[in-house]
């Protein structure tokens, strides 16, 4: 019972300009049942990509991803491969993926008789049910996503992809988009969700501190691939990559204060084109710990400690 | 002896112009030359258009009610059109969190960097120069084709760069920021602190800094304003703020973060409720519903700042206090 994400690799062909985008390049991820799978990354990391990828959205171009054993998309049958939609996907901006036009209630109620998840009667007290789960007023059934406050309408997000009883949820940035004082009952609430429905998480973030809160595993992602991955105790408090090394410093901490020189440079450069993927380690434009060797050798992610996998030559040496 | 301000923000008010919605209230602060200032709220809370009422940049259908904002000892406010463009720019600058509002998407670079100088204080042998310095200062990397290319060749980090460089090119007095960094990656974020700290110590600038997130001006500002539902709650210093906060609001903030490192997971304190509309706020404390330390006194009465050494809290019952 765990979700395998072997080998993955997704290219996105860009017909006005001939060009192709690597957008991941060879994704491998174990994730056992009940546990939750943090990817931390920057803008095009492909840590969306994947999230389309593992809910479906999207089939890659090479490797295999399974939940519970079967495929996610079956290419022979050209469907999915569960009746009920096992993995669901909340997305960050609960302005646009909610139908400005629709009731709360019936942008639920919707989700069961398409799917036929609940019989006509019980439609209603299940969309009830559903609210109360995620923390809202039965009330709000009546209302249009324009009546709610952000943190209102994510929680609808929750409650729509709930409503097809999944065991995996793909959460894709789901608390950025919200005022900072609302995001911890959102990620309380998630937690809640997890424990009550024995749910899988993948979290996605840019996020750090959020990523720390709730992951029991870490993948840290740098240009469709994973660079380090391991428990969240290892990869955030004793990193190894370069990569994560310089991306936790370059978090901005409430904790640290009044301590200009914090704000020295951790990195220069930007990340690299993904339609011009460098030879080698793709980071070590700008690595502080390049050799010679790192601009040809492709990195692998072996296991320097038990459960804590870094691509790194440097590290792994 | 004190200093005399650069900037004094006084009792400013601003508000919708028909059907009058109020937007920002009661809003004093004040920044010393070479000193910066922070201001943390969420969105709705009236940060943004208390600094762009500072430049007279305010959308049309709001404007300004009541107060003062004094500049070197003139008031912005009464200024006539003319006269505040001068100081525009060559005065006060500002930069925004989308480069593009700021850079003209069909003129190239060089152009557009010396006609800002043009339109102040005329362009000499020297201007070009000056361009080039400055973009290289900012760390655009081959100057030259920089000066050749329109901004839709850079990436998010390096317009953000120029916008800066376009921003210091008259060597402003104060320099505005509003959410600069807010849509880059974390680690150009870093970059881009890095660089405004520095070229702002080097030319004793003064900076008012507008964030939602207190991570990033903890060790950029001096002191900090803390704006919720369109009033200042509490101002002190950074120290202060974040070691000792005395507003509800601004401990509830802080410890609903959790942080980036570390081993701590316990359960995140959450402020229950959502921000209310400064409008909607009435004749109480615009955080009395969300408020854990709420008493009956909050719901009927606005609390107003109350100074005591370098800080302010608005707040009958601030922690700390019997």
């Amino acid at each position: 019972m765990n979700l395998e994400i072997k080998n993955v690799e997704k290219l996105y062909k860009i017909v006005s300009t001939q060009t192709i985008i690597h957008a991941l390049n060879g994704v491998d991820i174990t994730l056992p049942r009940g546990k939750t799978l943090g990817i931390v990354g920057e803008s095009g990391c492909g840590k969306s990509t994947l999230a389309r990828l593992v809910t479906g959205l999207e089939s890659p171009n090479r490797g295999s991803i399974l939940w519970n054993g079967l495929p996610i998309h079956d290419v022979n049958k050209g469907s999915f491969s569960t009746k009920k939609s096992a993995i669901q996907l909340v997305f960050q901006d609960p302005y646009s993926s909610l139908n400005p036009r629709q009731r709360i209630g019936d942008a639920i109620s919707e989700i069961l008789s398409v799917h036929k998840l609940a019989e006509k009667e019980m439609i209603n007290s299940r969309v009830s049910e559903l609210l109360a789960l995620v923390g809202l007023a039965n009330d709000l059934k009546h209302r249009y996503p324009h009546q709610l406050s952000g943190g209102q309408r994510q929680r609808v997000s929750i409650a729509r992809a709930l409503a097809a009883e999944p065991s995996l949820l793909v959460l894709d940035e789901p608390v950025s988009a919200l005022d900072v004082s609302v995001r911890a009952e959102v990620m309380n609430l998630l937690i809640d969700l997890r424990e009550k429905l024995n749910l899988t998480y993948i979290f996605i973030s840019h996020d750090l501190a959020m990523i720390r809160y709730i992951s029991d595993l870490v993948a840290v992602m740098y240009l469709g691939k994973i660079v380090e991955f391991g428990q969240w105790e290892q990869v955030i408090n004793n990193p190894k990559h370069p990569y994560t090394q310089a991306l936790i410093q370059a978090m901005p901490d409430h904790t640290v204060i009044g301590n200009p020189e914090s704000l020295a440079k951790t990195l220069e450069g930007e990340v690299p084109d993904p339609v011009n993927l460098p030879t080698g380690c793709a980071f070590h434009l700008r690595c502080i710990k390049a050799t010679p060797a790192c601009t040809f050798a492709t990195q692998t992610l072996i296991e320097i400690s038990s459960q804590h996998l870094v691509a790194c030559m440097e590290v792994q040496a | 002896m004190t200093v005399q301000p650069l900037l004094s923000v006084i009792d400013l008010g601003i508000s919708t112009i028909q059907d009058p919605r109020v937007l920002v209230n009661n809003v004093s602060f004040h920044i010393n030359p070479g000193e910066a200032v922070g201001v943390v709220g969420e969105s709705g809370s009236g940060k943004t258009l208390s600094a762009l009422s500072i430049l007279g940049l305010l959308p049309r259908g709001v404007g300004v009610v009541s107060g003062e904002i004094l500049f070197n000892g003139k008031n912005l406010l009464t200024l006539k059109p003319e006269e505040l463009r001068q100081i525009r720019g060559n005065e006060i600058a500002m930069i925004y969190q989308d480069p593009m509002t700021a850079l003209n998407p069909v003129m190239k670079l060089g152009k557009q960097l010396l006609e800002v100088i043009a339109s102040h204080d005329g362009i000499d042998s020297e201007s070009d120069n000056r361009v080039r310095a400055l973009l290289s200062e900012v760390g655009i990397p081959d100057v030259n084709r920089a000066m050749e290319s329109y901004a839709h060749e850079f990436s998010g980090g390096m317009r953000q760069r120029i916008m800066i460089a376009m921003a210091l090119l008259l060597s402003p007095k104060l320099l505005i920021a509003d959410e600069p960094t807010t849509a880059l990656d974390v680690t150009i974020q870093q970059q881009i602190l890095a660089l405004v700290s520095d070229a702002r110590k080097k030319r004793d600038m003064s900076m008012l800094w507008i964030t939602h997130d207190l991570g990033v001006v903890a060790n950029l500002v001096n002191r900090l304003n803390v704006m919720y539902a369109g009033r200042i709650v509490e101002s002190g210093t950074v120290e202060e703020i974040f070691r000792r906060p005395k507003h509800p609001y601004t401990a509830g903030l802080l410890s609903s973060l959790p942080t980036s490192t570390g081993t701590n997971r316990e359960r995140l304190t959450s402020i229950s409720g959502v921000p209310e509309k400064p409008w909607l706020v009435g004749n109480s404390c615009g955080f009395a519903a969300r408020c854990s330390r709420v008493q009956s006194r909050c719901h009927n009465e606005i609390p107003l700042s109350v100074a005591k050494d370098d800080s302010t809290v608005a707040c009958f019952f601030p922690i700390g206090s019997k």
